[in-house]
């Protein structure tokens, strides 16, 4: 049992102001105790685990040594990678086996929103050393430490931020803090390396931020010419209420401030470099910048290790603080270790709101699209868990995931109760705060997952037929006979139909196949959205066999072609085959990835809006049940209007 | 029996259908404004840096995302047998979500590779829609697989190869129908 009461500091964001300046304040006192050569007391008796899924020398030995400090003990695992996590031990498993060892747990993982997994299964506390490409808590508060060190104060403090300003988490997190601590920020990116428009548009909602442009000489020779971003707190209300984008072509000029308090120059990480953007193109940081009246005061930081970016010569200048701001680790880390020591005498309020979340009843679970996120590692236990995303969207509902924060797009949504599908549009955004209230949205990647599920669509207006019995019968005819005459060895085709449909009708041209030619093909059905076997044997088929073969996809309409894409990954999985080929009973016309059908039973071209529902008879209902076969054509809601049925 | 190897495109051929494609690209997206390039290394990716290259040069505002997608279909365990393409590596440091992605490739064949560059893909977040880029389409597919843009298209026998060259790989931009050894 941990001798800690149970305090995380997974996010920066998990320390309120008053916290972090006390932990600043804390941080001080070490660093003059260390200074003074004073051994200290304040761990005795404790015991941390640094858990480090991947290597990070400065910040383990940070962390080791400032509990050392501290005269506490350290007990750590060599390589976390080779020992539980290659027996496949979940993490969350590990985290709670190694709580019986110690009373702390430092963790780095790489997978994205690991340290929120750790913190939620672990009895004691949980210090996010970082986590995949999200936080990295103790690095902020260095950072932020730094500065208050050399200009007394956050708030009102302008600080430059230049170069990759886009892909960096660090530095998303550092302009995050800066805005609780009202500083002004200037965005001086490398020229494609902007300040995304989400982290503007969350400075714009939580913190009232308003942006302009500025043009300043000294950034010049930073920003390829091009003018700053500059970010300053308690704007006008007008600016704060904005929606769609932001950015630096966007926003209105404004003048620039009157002197510059510090420069954080970011690294360039050689592996987000793409496309136009060459090394010689980043930001080249030199004393140049530090020479007007504006910026002579200004301090430069760097969370090093260097390359290019930062000049030599700068290191002898007293204003280069990057490596005191590399020293200041340790004592920051003491302070960090001491202030949980504190926490064991206080009620403290979870800085973590828990209102918000959207957890889903009923299957399907929507899935993270990060696939670093660390709900795709941890497996059954850990149930993807989102929130609604702040970005303004009219075509698709934007959902964050709760540990990794990255937004997935929903383009179908449902709700539980009618079992009705939508066309997600911004008319229906009312409807869907409401349902995640009653716990009754489910959210569908693709028409065909709602379907599968049990949903009806909401039509609006009146429906068409396009097919009935019999043209779907001629349809089916047509398949067979176009698929006899483009393969010449029949005998090694297997038809795999898409559940439930297109399994029907695999069966169905089987078995036209079987009564002109005489061969009796193996039938599978693919179960694309199911969660249990993939891929099952119809009648007649006596294996499943992929390797070498010929294999027929049957669906019964193809929209975006994002299911077949998907059944093809699960074909693969089983085995290589010869050929693959795609036999669709309608083709709609909305195509969305490169895949095209090899036989078409009928060609109705549609409306985007438009949906084309099939209905079959099931397999084994003789001749006279397949008069209820039809296809059917009907427009889906559209923006302003009302899913009344869903009420 | 030998054959004598054929230019299919020379180099100007090649730069006219990649200016060619470019302007198909913008046409049928209206513009470069929600779009991304992902290359297929290694002629993949310098055609599609070509190609955003060319989006530029033709007033599209700069700064169009550009990724790498690294298939091979040969395994790295030293045993050499030759397996079905799959991901080795991929550089993509940007949301795929909601944008328009151009795959690029430099021949469209049999279609396993771009399967396997759309799994890889679909496995990256929501993207609007993938089109397909090749400058060769040298048809004989085994999969169910199309090009939206080609360069040109190549009928060649099965036992002939097509070799496409580019001058940041190769020294020089051409096409050539070729023996297989």
């Amino acid at each position: 049992m941990s001798r800690l009461s149970k305090t995380d500091v997974v996010s920066i964001d998990d320390l309120s102001l008053p916290e972090i300046e006390r932990v600043f304040t804390l941080a001080d006192e070490f660093a003059d105790a260390l200074a003074r050569g004073d051994t200290l007391s304040i761990a005795n008796g404790l015991i941390m685990a640094t858990l480090f899924y991947e290597p990070s020398t400065r910040t383990r030995l940070s962390f080791e040594s400032a509990m050392h400090r501290l005269g506490g003990s350290v007990i750590s695992s060599a390589d976390m990678k080779a020992s539980s996590a290659a027996k496949g031990e979940s993490l969350a498993d590990t985290v709670r086996i190694v709580s019986g060892y110690a009373d702390l747990i430092v963790l780095r993982h790489p997978h994205d929103g690991a340290a929120r997994v750790a913190a939620e299964y672990a009895p004691c506390p949980v210090l996010n050393a970082g986590d995949g490409s999200r936080e990295h808590p103790t690095q902020t508060l260095c950072d932020l430490f730094i500065l208050r060190r050399k200009k007394g104060k956050l708030k009102g403090l302008t600080v430059a931020l230049c170069g990759d300003l886009k892909f960096g988490r660090t530095v998303h997190s550092l302009i995050y803090a800066l805005a609780r601590f009202g500083a002004n920020i200037v965005a001086v990116p490398t020229s494609g390396m902007d300040v995304p428009n989400y982290v503007l548009e969350r400075l714009a909602a939580e913190r009232n931020y308003s942006f302009s442009t500025v043009t300043m000489d000294e950034l010049k020779s930073l920003a390829g010419g091009l003018d700053a971003l500059y970010l300053t707190p308690n704007a006008p209300h007008q600016m704060a209420l904005f929606t769609g984008d932001l950015g630096l072509d966007k926003a209105p000029a404004g003048e620039a401030p009157a002197s510059l308090d510090a420069f954080y120059v970011t690294r360039l990480q050689k592996e987000r470099l793409g496309g136009e953007i060459k090394p010689g193109d980043y930001v080249r940081f030199d004393a140049r910048a530090l020479k007007t009246h504006r910026t002579q005061e200004a301090v430069v930081m760097h969370p090093l290790p260097r390359t290019d970016e930062l000049a030599y010569e700068l290191d002898s200048d007293p204003r280069a603080v990057y490596f005191e701001q590399a020293a200041v680790g340790v004592p920051v880390r003491m302070a960090l270790i001491a202030w949980l020591i504190e926490q064991n005498r206080k009620k403290r309020a979870s800085a973590r709101d828990s209102s918000g979340l959207i957890r889903f009843k009923t299957e399907p679970f929507p899935r993270c699209v990060n696939s670093n996120c660390v709900t795709r590692f941890e497996g059954a236990h850990l149930r993807p868990r989102f929130r609604l995303a702040r970005t303004v969207d009219r075509a698709s509902l934007p959902l964050r995931c709760d540990y990794c924060e990255r937004e997935l797009r929903i383009e179908f949504v449902g709700h539980a109760r009618s079992h009705r599908y939508y066309k997600y549009d911004e008319s229906l955004y009312g409807y869907v705060r409401q349902w995640i209230e009653e716990q009754s949205l489910a959210v569908f990647e693709t028409v065909k997952q709602a379907e599968e599920s049990g949903y009806e669509p909401y039509r609006r207006g009146p429906q068409r037929e396009v097919m009935n019995s019999a043209e779907i019968a001629d349809a089916v005819n047509s398949l067979a006979s176009q698929i006899a005459a483009d393969i010449p060895d029949l005998t090694n085709v297997s038809i795999f139909g898409v559940v439930s449909h297109g399994a029907v009708l695999a069966t169905r041209v089987r078995d036209v196949l079987d009564a002109r030619i005489g061969i009796h093909a193996p039938c599978a059905a693919i179960d694309v959205y199911g969660s249990g076997e993939a891929i099952h044997l119809l009648d007649g088929a006596s294996s499943l066999s992929v390797e070498g073969r010929t294999i027929i996809i049957v669906d019964d309409v193809i929209n975006s072609g994002w299911t077949i894409q998907r059944a093809m990954t699960m074909i693969w999985q089983h085995g290589r085959p010869a050929s693959v080929k795609l036999a669709v009973l309608i083709d709609r016309g909305h195509l969305a990835v490169p895949i095209r059908p090899n036989y078409v039973g009928k060609n109705i071209p549609t409306a985007p809006s438009e949906r084309v529902q099939v209905r079959l008879a099931p397999p084994g209902t003789n001749g006279k049940h397949k008069t209820h076969d039809r296809a059917t054509i009907y427009s889906m809601l559209e923006a302003a209007k009302a899913p009344e049925q869903a009420k | 029996m030998s054959i004598k190897p054929l230019v299919a495109l020379d180099a100007a051929a090649v730069t006219r259908s990649i200016k060619r494609i470019a302007h198909e690209i913008a046409e049928r997206n209206g513009g470069a404004q929600n779009l991304a390039l992902i290359g297929i290394i290694r002629r993949g990716a310098s055609l599609a840096a070509r190609l955003a290259a060319e989006l530029h040069s033709n007033g599209e505002k700069p700064g169009i995302p550009v990724g790498t997608l690294d298939i091979s279909s040969y395994r790295d365990d030293g045993k050499g047998t030759p397996g079905d393409p799959r991901l080795l590596g991929r550089d993509i440091p940007f949301s795929l979500d909601g944008k328009r992605v151009v795959l690029v490739d430099d021949v469209l064949y049999t279609g396993r590779t771009v399967r396997a560059a759309l799994e890889a893909l679909a496995d990256l977040g929501r993207a609007e829609s993938i089109q397909l880029a090749v400058l060769v389409d040298r048809g004989e597919r085994e999969l169910p697989i199309r090009a939206d843009y080609v360069g040109k298209n190549i009928e060649a026998p099965r036992g002939q190869r097509v070799y496409v060259r580019l001058a940041e790989v190769d020294g020089i931009d051409s096409v050539i129908i070729g023996n297989g050894k």
